[in-house]
């Protein structure tokens, strides 16, 4: 993992950044892995196999992985996490959009999916150059998480306004978040973050009421933290704006 | 644990077969089983695999996609539908293998909407007509729900239902509160108990995924096995292509494509297409010849039109307790109190509010469209994952006639053009699906939910190659024969005119053994007639698969009873 600048969460009392831990969220000790005896023998061999790390990339050209990476820190932030214990979402990626493996549909206002993710980062080019005359990549922080915040808001700054006609925004952010959230959620490291059970084929669930965990689960144990102040994705920044009628439209979610 | 083995090829390309069937899911594993049994030399085309259970299914999210029809399909309209892991199977089993197995029957206004509401249309058949196909397929999946279930035709369920998961908890608090009748525990087609070589449920939430428990029915492991140690044979990755119409007005056998990619042709004496509401209009489409130039037996033009889906909007609400929806299936507690037309509200129809239990990715890609969660906001909602519940509205949308499958200039990886699906809402399905939203959000609300967001999407697909007593608008009569090709059926959930607000598994089922107590009473008039017989078959209780028929505690007199006792406590 190449050095970059950490824009790590603070602390809600004392505001100063927390440091990276192991493992993020409100289980600390909850190790869904350490179950992996309970679980048929095809689902722990798919789960352990992405705590491997992946082949090097097929579909992505370096530079444009070097751009994923700085796009993907900002839809899914991993600052909260030690470097040992990052998850990565960039080769799951490759790996779909190498195989041509689609969703099963493709909108009509879409091009292919190859096609359409590379439509998004030259966009995001596009209007770093329109705004402040620099590739995304030279943007500071703030600035390219601006962009994107644009994007969500399906109001994009302006600079890419051609491409936006074959890319319809929403769109493509959809599929874009979408990809990113099924690979950092597949990790069974997120699931310990989340206090998710993961599989329980054959042992099964016994308490199904209340929330309650099972055995070998853990209760919750919170804390309070904030974004970093120079970030504008999180829930607060998102209330301003009761509705999303780009994101609810309907049918643009799978 | 049941073991699933694919017979050896008994049939051969040179020979003729009685029936083929194209797609082996909901309704083409029932018909399957049911020609068998009776006789009929019948085979299946499937284009996906014949599943191993144990080795190809995953208790894994994201490892799951190969249940779905991932092949290319282009989706337009002004509310374009999501296809694939929403609502389209492919394998053994079909849309069965990933449904989360609600099974509530329509209601019997569901079947004469146009008479009574001036909308959308009738069927040519009545509730009475399909009720004996409930029944028995009630038992032979079997359904597991209430002693009373008090809607439509009300009934109770031979096969008892499920604990209640925190979801169920929280309709069933809800609805309490606001004083609306809800049934908690089904109707799912889930186990609550072992049943002859099938274990019970286990509560861990992957139905959606492929149960490789094995409790959830699909017919890959209900009606499949019946088929084949009846003599059925099923070809598995098998894409049809074509069928080929023949001198006298009469099909002779379907091409399709065997798993190394060569194209063959199966010769039959009767064709059934069961390959749902996309794939059954885009073969019909593709099948088009010089007799049939806009599609075989689509004189009427009606292929491909009226598809229809549910408004499947996700309500989700935050509890301050901790809720872990993940655990007991998605699908066990509903309500359909608001399921027949209102004059007191401004459309007509109607909807049900039922659990879902969306898995981390599902649950992410919602808080992604329902509330624009992206980094920070993303990461810190989602730790709150196990204090969320969701609620899913199954809303009716009509059939309209723009709502279609045609073909799109892309063609897939054999050389077939694809589907092109294009679909809008109207006024009425705008309506019903604001009310129902606002509906379900305040359940959720009254349950105690502290903040309360929703997802629009659908559910679901049926229509498309409709029935009906018109041949100028519709594909097929009321047992599913084309009204243009004597001996070319459908039967899945394209020929459903209309849809109501319940899951349409149970009644695509419930069609295709209706389907086949009609051929069967028909035998070989179907493969040398023209003639178009249209008396109802009697249904027949001895076809259902070993072991399902009068199995169970029947409660014949449910309804009886419990009416009488509400008529005592109202006097």
């Amino acid at each position: 993992m190449s050095t970059r600048p950490s824009h790590p969460p603070r602390d809600t009392d004392t505001h100063l950044p927390m440091e990276p831990v192991a493992q993020p969220g409100y289980y600390p000790d909850y190790d869904v892995i350490s179950q992996q005896n309970a679980w048929d023998d095809a689902t722990r061999k798919v789960v352990l196999s992405r705590l491997q790390s992946r082949p090097s990339l097929q579909f992505f050209n370096p530079a444009e992985a070097e751009m994923m990476l700085l796009v993907c820190d900002h839809i899914i932030p991993q600052d909260d996490r030690d470097a040992d214990h990052r998850i990565e979402i960039i080769p799951v990626i490759d790996e779909r959009l190498h195989k041509k493996r689609t969703a099963g549909y493709r909108y009509e206002t879409m091009p292919p999916d190859d096609e359409a993710y590379r439509l998004f980062l030259q966009a995001l080019d596009l209007m770093s150059r329109h705004n402040h005359g620099k590739q995304f990549s030279g943007l500071s922080w703030r600035e390219q998480e601006l962009i994107l915040q644009s994007i969500n808001k399906g109001k994009p700054l302006e600079g890419a306004g051609e491409v936006w006609l074959r890319l319809p925004v929403h769109q493509i952010w959809t599929l874009f978040v979408g990809d990113c959230i099924t690979a950092y959620y597949q990790h069974p490291w997120s699931w310990n973050e989340i206090g998710f059970g993961g599989p329980a084929y054959p042992r099964a669930y016994i308490r199904l009421e209340r929330g309650e965990a099972e055995p070998w689960e853990r209760d919750e144990n919170r804390y309070d933290w904030e974004a970093p102040p120079e970030s504008v994705s999180d829930l607060d920044e998102l209330s301003h704006h009761d509705h999303f009628p780009h994101l609810t439209k309907g049918g643009v979610h799978d | 644990m049941q073991k699933l083995r694919a017979e050896g090829s008994q049939f051969t390309d040179r020979g003729t077969v009685d029936y083929v069937i194209v797609g082996v899911g909901s309704a083409g594993g029932v018909l399957l089983q049911r020609l068998a049994r009776a006789g009929f030399k019948v085979l299946g085309l499937e284009a996906g695999p014949f599943w191993d259970t144990e080795k190809d299914w995953l208790s894994d999210e994201a490892g799951s996609n190969k249940l779905y029809w991932e092949d290319l399909r282009i989706t337009g309209g002004v509310n374009p539908i999501s296809l694939g892991a929403n609502n389209s199977g492919k394998g053994v089993g079909g849309g069965s293998v990933h449904w989360a197995a609600f099974t509530p029957r329509l209601h019997p206004s569901d079947f004469q909407v146009y008479s009574l509401d001036g909308v959308g249309t009738n069927w040519p058949i009545s509730y009475e007509d399909l009720k004996p196909y409930y029944e028995l397929l009630e038992l032979e999946m079997p359904v597991s729900g209430p002693a009373w279930f008090p809607w439509g035709d009300p009934h109770g369920y031979a096969y008892g239902p499920h604990p209640l998961g925190e979801v169920g908890d929280v309709l069933v608090r809800g609805c309490t509160k606001l004083g609306i009748r809800v049934c908690a525990g089904g109707p799912v087609a889930i186990l609550a108990g072992s049943h002859d070589d099938r274990p019970h449920c286990i509560y861990r939430g992957y139905c959606i995924q492929g149960c490789k428990v094995g409790a959830k029915a699909s017919t890959l492991i209900t009606h499949v096995p019946d088929a084949l140690r009846h003599g059925a044979e099923i070809r598995d990755y098998s894409m049809a292509s074509r069928i080929a119409l023949g001198p006298n007005n009469r099909v002779e056998g379907v091409f399709y494509f065997d798993r190394e990619g060569t194209e063959r042709f199966q010769r039959a004496k009767a064709v059934i297409v069961a390959g749902y509401a996309i794939e059954t209009p885009r073969l019909l489409l593709n099948s088009a010849c010089p007799e049939y130039p806009m599609g075989l037996a689509n004189s009427s033009d009606t292929v491909g039109r009226y598809l229809m889906v549910q408004a499947g909007n996700v309500i989700l609400g935050r509890f301050r307790n901790l809720v872990r929806m993940y655990k007991a299936p998605p699908a066990h507690a509903l309500t359909e109190e608001f399921y027949e037309t209102d004059p007191k509200r401004d459309f007509a129809r109607g909807f049900a509010i039922q659990t879902v239990g969306p898995l981390p990715i599902a649950f992410g890609k919602q808080m992604m469209a329902a509330m624009g969660a992206w980094g920070w906001g993303l990461r810190r909602v989602m730790m709150d994952y196990n204090h969320w519940s969701a609620l899913g509205l199954l809303g009716e949308i009509l059939p309209w006639h723009a709502n279609r499958v045609t073909l799109a200039k892309e063609t897939d990886q054999f050389g077939i053009p694809v589907a092109h699906v294009h679909f809008n809402l109207f006024d009425n399905d705008k309506k019903l699906i604001e009310f129902g939203k606002n509906k379900v959000m305040e359940v959720m609300s009254a349950a105690g939910a502290e903040q309360v967001v929703q997802e629009q999407r659908y559910a679901h697909l049926v229509g498309a190659a409709r029935m009906g007593a018109d041949p100028g608008t519709s594909v097929v009569d009321k047992f599913g024969r084309t009204h243009d090709v004597p001996n070319l059926f459908i039967c899945d959930g394209s020929i459903m005119p209309t849809q109501g607000s319940a899951n349409p598994g149970l009644t695509i089922q419930a069609l295709a053994a209706r389907t086949a107590d009609y051929l069967i009473m028909q035998g070989e008039r179907i493969f040398r007639s023209d003639l178009r017989e249209l008396t109802a078959p009697t249904p027949r209780v001895d076809l259902s698969p070993a072991g399902t028929f009068r199995k169970g505690i029947p409660r014949p007199h449910a309804s009886w009873i419990f009416s009488r006792r509400i008529a005592h406590a109202k006097a």
